[in-house]
C-alpha cells in the first residue's frame, strides 16, 4: 500500500476533493496545525489532499454535496480550530464543560421526541440518542457522543511513536488488532522498514479471528434484539470459544499487544498447525449456527425490512465495512487496496442488496466462513514456523497514513513524527465513526421498539469513535 | 427469607471512559460458559433496581454528572464494584489526556476487579466479594 499526498489550494479543495471522492473510497478528514487533509483510499494505497489554512482562512465545507465529512469538518473546527464557511451544523461535535450540544429534532406537527442515554439499560458503551417520532414511527435520530472521549490524540503528541504503540492498541479492545496493525505500518513506514512475510501472515490470522469473534458477538447482539434467546446465547458460546483460541494462540483474549511496530510479539501464532485446527473444528458449528439464524421463520422476518439503508445513502454518508457491504457496497480494504498477506490472500466478498437488518447478519455470518477460510490458508502458508521477535526500528519521521479493515469496515491511522520518532500528530479514523450515521439513517421511518434491533445489527463501537 | 435471596445480586453497569474490553467480559457474563443467573446474579435496566454497581474506565469528563447521576439513584445498602485497571486507577488510561485517575475511586468502589481487561471469571469472582459484603451488611 503506497501513500501519496497531494497539496492543493484552499480555493480547489472542494472540487478536488469532488474528483477524488467520484473515483476512490473516502475514508475522512482531519487537521493538524494549519493544515487540512482529505483521505481516500485509490487501488495503489492512500491518496491525501492537503491544504493549508493560512491564519484567519475560512474553508469551504464539503459537507452540503458530500455529508460524510459531518462530522469529520466539526471535529477539525472543535479540536484545530478550523473555520468552515458553509458548515450546515454550526454545533460542536463534542461534549464539552459536561455540556452536550442541542439535539437535532425534526419539525412539524405532532412531532415527540424520545431520549435514550447517556446510560443505557443493557451492558452498552455511552451516547444520546434523540428519536422524534410521530407515535411509533421514527422521523429522525440524532446520535450524539463523545461521552467516552480521553482526549487521546493531544495526549499521544510528545510521545515516541513505539513507546505510545500499547496505548493506541488500547484505544478500544474490540479492534485493537486492525488498528494496531495500521498504526504499526505507519511507524514502519516511516523507519522505511517493510515487515517480514511471516510476520504479514500472523497480523492477517490475528484479524481474522478477530473480525470473526466480533461478527459472532454482532449476531448474538442482534438475535438479543430480536427477542431470540437460543441465538443470542449460541452466539455468545461461538464468541467465547473464538476468544479462548485468542488466548491460547495471541496470550490475550482481546490479542492486544499481539501487534508490535516491527512485527508481532514473538509468542503469537507460534504453533500454527494446532492453531489450524482449533479454527478448522469451527466451521461446521459456524454452518449449524447460521442455519439456527436463517432457518427460524421468525427470526427473519423480524430481520426483514428493519433499519434499511439504502445503497446510495451508504454510499454518500461513507459507510465502510459490512454495513456498506450488506447494502450493496463492495468497500473492502483488504480487496481495494490488499496489505501486508492480503496482497496474495484475498477474501471472498459477502454483498446483499437491501441493507436491513438481515442483509447485515448475512453478510456477517458469510465472512466469518470466509475468514475462517482465510485463515487457513495463510496457517498452511505458516507450516511450522515461528514467529520472531519484532525488529527494532529506526524511525526517520514524516507523515504517513494507512487504512486496515477491521471488523466494522476502514480502521484508518494517519501519523506525523518529527527526525526522532516524536509524535506531533496522531489520527484515528474508526470504522465505527464512519458508520454511525448510517445508524441514524437505518432509524428514519421504523419504529421506536427497533432500535435496539437496528442499533445491535451494526454493532458499532462508541470508544474508538470518541477516542 | 435471607438465606433464599442471600446470594441474588441486581446489577448495573456504568461505562466511564472505558475502552469497551471490560464491556466485552461483563456480556459474557450472560453467556452459557459464564451464566450468572446460575448464581442469582442478574443484569438490571435501571440503577433503581441495583444493589450492585459496577464501573469500568478512568472516567471521562462527559461521563463524571450522568455515572454520579446514575449511581445516586442506586438505593441503598449497596456495593460498587470497580471492573478492570482503569476503574482501579492503574489502568492505561488513567490520567492520560482528559481521563480521570479511576472511576472506582471517584465513585466509591469498595471491591476492585484488577485486570486489562478482567477475564469473566475475575468479574464474576468480584461480583461473589459484593454478594458477600452485601449480607454482612444486611446482618
Amino acid at each position: 500500500m503506497t501513500y501519496i499526498e497531494r497539496d492543493v489550494s484552499l480555493a480547489a479543495l472542494r472540487a478536488e476533493v469532488r474528483d477524488a471522492r467520484a473515483r476512490a473510497v473516502p475514508l475522512g478528514a482531519y487537521a493538524s496545525e494549519n493544515v487540512v487533509h482529505y483521505l481516500f483510499l485509490t487501488r495503489d494505497g492512500i491518496l491525501v489532499l492537503r491544504a493549508p489554512v493560512r491564519d484567519g482562512e475560512m474553508v469551504a465545507s464539503c459537507t452540503p454535496e458530500m455529508p460524510l465529512y459531518d462530522w469529520d469538518e466539526r471535529e477539525m473546527r472543535d479540536e484545530r480550530g478550523i473555520r468552515f464557511s458553509d458548515h450546515p451544523d454550526d454545533r460542536p461535535l463534542a461534549i464539552e464543560h459536561g455540556r452536550i450540544p442541542e439535539a437535532r429534532t425534526a419539525g412539524g406537527r405532532g412531532v415527540t421526541l424520545v431520549v435514550v442515554g447517556p446510560v443505557h439499560a443493557g451492558i452498552i458503551e455511552p451516547g444520546r440518542f434523540t428519536l422524534s417520532t410521530t407515535g411509533e414511527s421514527v422521523q429522525h435520530l440524532d446520535a450524539q457522543l463523545s461521552y467516552s472521549r480521553r482526549g487521546v490524540e493531544r495526549a499521544l503528541e510528545g510521545r515516541h511513536v513505539v513507546d505510545a504503540a500499547a496505548l493506541v492498541a488500547r484505544i478500544c479492545a474490540a479492534c485493537t488488532v486492525s488498528r494496531a496493525t495500521a498504526y504499526a505500518r505507519c511507524v514502519e513506514a516511516l523507519a522505511e522498514y517493510t515487515c517480514d512475510e511471516r510476520a504479514d501472515l500472523a497480523r492477517l490470522v490475528l484479524a481474522e479471528l478477530e473480525r470473526i469473534y466480533n461478527h459472532l458477538f454482532d449476531l448474538a447482539s442482534a438475535s438479543a434484539g430480536a427477542g431470540y434467546g437460543r441465538a443470542q446465547v449460541e452466539g455468545l458460546r461461538l464468541k467465547e470459544r473464538v476468544m479462548r483460541v485468542c488466548a491460547d494462540h495471541a496470550r490475550h483474549r482481546f490479542m492486544l499487544d499481539a501487534i508490535q511496530p516491527g512485527g508481532v510479539r514473538a509468542d503469537v501464532v507460534g504453533d500454527p498447525p494446532s492453531l489450524r485446527a482449533a479454527l478448522r473444528e469451527m466451521r461446521e458449528e459456524i454452518a449449524r449456527y447460521e442455519s439456527m439464524l436463517f432457518d427460524t421463520r421468525s427470526l427473519v422476518s423480524r430481520f426483514t425490512g428493519a433499519g434499511i439503508v439504502p445503497r446510495e445513502s451508504a454510499r454518500a454518508l461513507g459507510g465502510v465495512g459490512p454495513a456498506a457491504r450488506a447494502s450493496g457496497e463492495s468497500a473492502d480494504v483488504r480487496v481495494d487496496a490488499p496489505y501486508g498477506a492480503y496482497a496474495h490472500l484475498a477474501p471472498s466478498l459477502s454483498l446483499e442488496a437491501r441493507g436491513d437488518v438481515l442483509a447485515r447478519c448475512r453478510v456477517k455470518v458469510r465472512e466469518i466462513g470466509a475468514s475462517l477460510e482465510l485463515a487457513d490458508r495463510a496457517l498452511a502458508e505458516l507450516g511450522t514456523t515461528r514467529q520472531a521477535a519484532p525488529v527494532e526500528l529506526s524511525i526517520r519521521g514524516g507523515r504517513w497514513s494507512a487504512a486496515t479493515e477491521g471488523p466494522r469496515g476502514a480502521e484508518t491511522i494517519s501519523l506525523a513524527t518529527d527526525a526522532r520518532g516524536t509524535i506531533t500528530r496522531m489520527h484515528a479514523i474508526s470504522a465505527s465513526y464512519r458508520n454511525w450515521p448510517l445508524v441514524a439513517r437505518a432509524m428514519r421511518n421504523d419504529i421506536v421498539p427497533d432500535f435496539p434491533l437496528v442499533n445491535k445489527s451494526f454493532n458499532l463501537c462508541y470508544a474508538c469513535a470518541d477516542r | 427469607m435471607k438465606h433464599v435471596f442471600s446470594r441474588s445480586l441486581a446489577i448495573r453497569h456504568l461505562v466511564c471512559g472505558s475502552c469497551n474490553g471490560c464491556e466485552h467480559e461483563l456480556n459474557a457474563l450472560a453467556g452459557p460458559d459464564y451464566d450468572i443467573t446460575a448464581e442469582g446474579f442478574e443484569l438490571v435496566a435501571s440503577p433503581r433496581h441495583a444493589d450492585v454497581v459496577t464501573v469500568a474506565g478512568p472516567m471521562s469528563d462527559a461521563m463524571r454528572a450522568p455515572a454520579r447521576a446514575a449511581l445516586d439513584a442506586v438505593p441503598h445498602p449497596r456495593v460498587v464494584i470497580a471492573i478492570g485497571d482503569c476503574a482501579a486507577g492503574v489502568g492505561p488510561w488513567c490520567g492520560v489526556g482528559t481521563a480521570g485517575d479511576g472511576a472506582g475511586a471517584e465513585l466509591g468502589a469498595e471491591v476492585v476487579v484488577r485486570g486489562c481487561p478482567p477475564t469473566p471469571d475475575q468479574i464474576k469472582a468480584g461480583l461473589r466479594e459484593a454478594a458477600e459484603r452485601l449480607n454482612r451488611r444486611l446482618d
